[in-house]
């Protein structure tokens, strides 16, 4: 099997901020109670047999580093390999939709320069998708293009994703935003090693640029083909599509694809199981560790230690860690930030159309 | 390696035969409890909560599942390691742990490796929360040589126990196993610290005596009560359970249960630690009811469940249910089947339709092994 090595690039800021990336990297939001969104990137990483990997860091890194630490969830504490932890440029986070700054890249060539291993998988960590990359890798290596792109349908409008133009299977340019059954890019792609090293070289005097900006007018010296990924697969890079994707996470199909068939790492806590006490009436709802609950939860994903006291109602809201709500509060078309008290008898209510957020208190 | 004040050394060799078929596989201290934990992680967990960086594990019962949920001990913050201790060969051959003290004495290498001050020994397969560091104060307070923990039974299940009787000042005084009258109610927990020295010096003199059936409390305490050693008592009063047999297992289990649980796994102060694997947060389906009910991540609730401990990644299919009951991880029980008053052992699967257990109070429990299937009596 060839070699490949990983690079993780989570120095990119979204294009509608909100509460939720104000406070934290959007490779960090928390995702489905107990994963962030970056396990997901990570570990399609590791799960292909990556054991040396390089993630790109933005500024505001703490809540990244205290979630990923030396990478031994992901079997990445090794003598030989292991997690690379490499710093960004102050620029990527303040340039909306550049999620491969070749600044980040050329600053950090040595890391590709002291490896030899064959190629290289980059990606960001706002998809959440599980993948098998050895398939990636191996239709890479048999069709000779020089960059393979990992792609999808779209199946909403999403202005935060990266289109694809496409002519006869190769990729001829980009777009920002994408419609309904564009071809959008997940944000992953495989390289040889050697051609990245390459490419970056050319650009040097650019480097403000995105990669695959910079690649614009030169898709005809580049050969960048796509490799189409037929599983679930979702955007969280703004508010709705990721309560959307959160939303998902209620199908129980979705989740079997997701964590069932290759496992989801992420970082391990020591939690107590969820305890429902007496009274309580939970459905269609996700639950984690060290919740107790006692009140209503309907529709919802409810993050570690969440406390529901009696006669609470959550509706159709996700609820992070550490929060509690106390017993009269109603929370409905939410999303309520870590460490928030809600407290007796006070709603927190937004519409379908337009979820709320409480801010990380 | 750095000299320690304190070394654990932990039995967890045995059987656990009166729990039948949810040993057959594995050791009682990897039996699962609590719907994520094994029973090892609560005297590991205490071991970490009271500073101790090193321990000893004694395996010897089918060991596989309990090595590889050790690993290197990291998972329970052991900086020093978990060794795992299984029997083992020397130059004039090799046998199994004959007794709880030989267990010791054929590791007496590792002890003396590590250099501890003072040693605990502790048993693997007990339910409690305790605070080794208080009772190894409490053993210095007192210049002991050895420290038995005891707890305090109702007078008149004493007689069950082996007994300690101790003086004001919590001197032993006399040893009963077991006696048809009790002249204490203070049980000994299989829990001692000993002087390193002492241990070392009475496990070789108790290895060479013919007549010793090489067990802690049957021959090494009433050879140093009779000796005239500082033996003293440490006094515990939290909650302490053996779940030795089926029913002793399914009743603590139910503790965990109900608003106020006598055995709270919420408690802040002592974290109970563990070494599972990454699950997502449980899963309540649309028409799911469930009750005062314990629900590790990963399972996937369709049906109902009232007051029972629903492991990680257990199922509980459509119109299930399950009541009074424990799911062990990975347990499934299918559509329309219904588990009362039952343990359903790992990865095992009641059937679509199955009865297993029963609500009737006068019957025992119904429980199953690992990784069996329950299909309808035909």
């Amino acid at each position: 099997m060839a070699k490949v090595i990983g690079l993780i690039t989570a120095n990119y800021s979204t294009k509608f901020p909100s509460a939720l990336t104000d406070s934290r990297p959007a490779a960090s939001v928390p995702f489905l109670g107990r994963y962030r969104a970056v396990d997901f990137a990570l570990s399609n990483m590791v799960n292909c047999g990556i054991r040396t990997l390089g993630m790109i860091m933005p500024y505001n890194y703490r809540s990244l580093i205290d979630h990923v630490g030396s990478g031994r969830e992901w079997e990445l504490t090794r003598k030989s390999g292991g997690l690379f932890i490499l710093p960004g440029s102050a620029f990527g986070t303040s340039r909306t939709g550049s999620r491969f700054l070749l600044r980040d890249l050329i600053h950090n060539k040595i890391f590709l320069e002291r490896d030899s291993s064959d190629y290289v998988i980059l990606s960001t960590a706002n998809w959440v998708y599980n993948m098998d990359y050895n398939e990636v890798v191996a239709a890479h290596a048999a069709s000779g293009a020089d960059i393979t792109v990992i792609t999808q349908a779209a199946r909403d409008k999403d202005l935060d994703v990266v289109g694809l133009e496409i002519a006869d299977g190769r990729v001829t340019g980009i777009k920002h935003g994408v419609v309904f059954g564009d071809t959008a890019f997940l944000d992953c792609f495989v390289v040889a090693r050697e051609k990245l090293l390459e490419i970056i070289d050319w650009y040097a005097n650019n480097d403000y640029l995105d990669l695959f900006e910079a690649l614009a007018g030169e898709y005809d010296r580049v050969n960048v083909q796509t490799f189409e990924f037929d599983g679930y697969a979702a955007p969280i890079f703004n508010k709705d599509t990721y309560f959307k994707a959160n939303m998902d996470m209620l199908d129980p199909k979705i989740t079997h694809e997701l964590f069932s068939i290759r496992p989801i790492m992420t970082k391990a806590h020591d939690n107590q199981p969820a305890k429902l006490n007496t009274g309580a009436k939970v459905a269609n709802s996700r639950i984690s560790g060290s919740c107790r609950i006692s009140g209503t939860v309907t529709n919802s994903i409810l993050g570690r230690g969440v406390i529901v006291e009696k006669d609470a109602v959550i509706n159709n809201a996700i609820i992070m860690q550490g929060c509690v709500i106390e017993s009269g509060a109603c929370i409905e078309n939410a999303i309520v930030d870590r460490n928030n008290k809600v407290s007796a008898g006070t709603e927190l209510r937004g519409t379908e159309a337009s979820i709320l957020i409480k801010d990380k208190a | 390696m750095s000299k320690k004040e304190l070394l654990a050394m932990l039995l967890a060799g045995g059987q656990g035969s009166r729990l039948y078929d949810l040993t057959k596989d594995v050791a009682k201290p990897a039996v699962s409890f609590g719907g994520k934990y094994r029973i090892i992680d609560f005297p590991l967990s205490n071991c970490a909560n009271s500073g101790i960086t090193a321990v000893g594990v004694l395996t010897q019962y089918r060991p596989y599942l309990l090595h590889s949920y050790l690993g290197t001990g990291s998972a329970w913050n052991m900086e020093d390691g978990v060794a795992i201790l299984p029997p083992y060969a020397t130059q004039t051959g090799g046998a199994w742990y004959a007794g709880t003290a030989d267990a010791v004495t054929q590791n007496l290498g590792y002890i003396e490796m590590n250099d501890p001050e003072y040693v605990i020994i502790l048993s693997g397969d007990a339910l409690c929360r305790m605070d080794y560091a208080d009772m190894l104060e409490t053993h210095k307070k007192n210049n002991a040589e050895l420290t038995i923990a005891v707890m305090p039974v109702p007078w008149e299940d004493a007689s069950r126990f082996g007994l300690l009787v101790a003086d004001e000042t919590g001197r032993i005084t006399e040893f009963q196993e077991k006696p048809p009258v009790p002249k204490s109610n203070l049980a000994s927990m299989g829990i001692y610290i000993f002087n390193k020295q002492l241990l070392v010096d009475e496990l070789r003199l108790d290895d060479a005596n013919p007549d010793s059936s090489h067990d802690f409390g049957g021959d090494i305490i009433p050879k140093l009560l009779a000796d005239g050693r500082r033996l003293f008592t440490y006094k515990f009063e939290g909650f302490w359970r053996d779940v030795g047999t089926i029913a002793s297992f399914h009743e603590t289990s139910m503790e965990l249960l109900g608003d106020e649980p006598a055995f709270d796994l919420f408690q802040k102060d002592f974290p109970i630690m563990s070494n599972t694997l990454s699950y997502p947060p449980a899963y309540f389906g649309p028409d799911a009811q469930v009750d005062d009910c314990i629900v590790g991540n990963g399972s996937k609730i369709y049906g109902e469940a009232v007051h029972s401990i629903i492991s990680i990644d257990s199922v509980i299919g459509k119109g299930a249910v399950v009541k009074d009951a424990v799911l062990l991880p990975g347990a499934i029980v299918k559509d329309g089947a219904k588990v009362i008053n039952a343990i359903v052992g790992e990865n095992s699967i009641i059937e679509e339709g199955v009865d297993f257990g029963s609500a009737d109070a006068d019957k025992d429990y119904a429980f199953c092994g690992n990784n069996v299937v329950i299909g309808k009596e035909e």
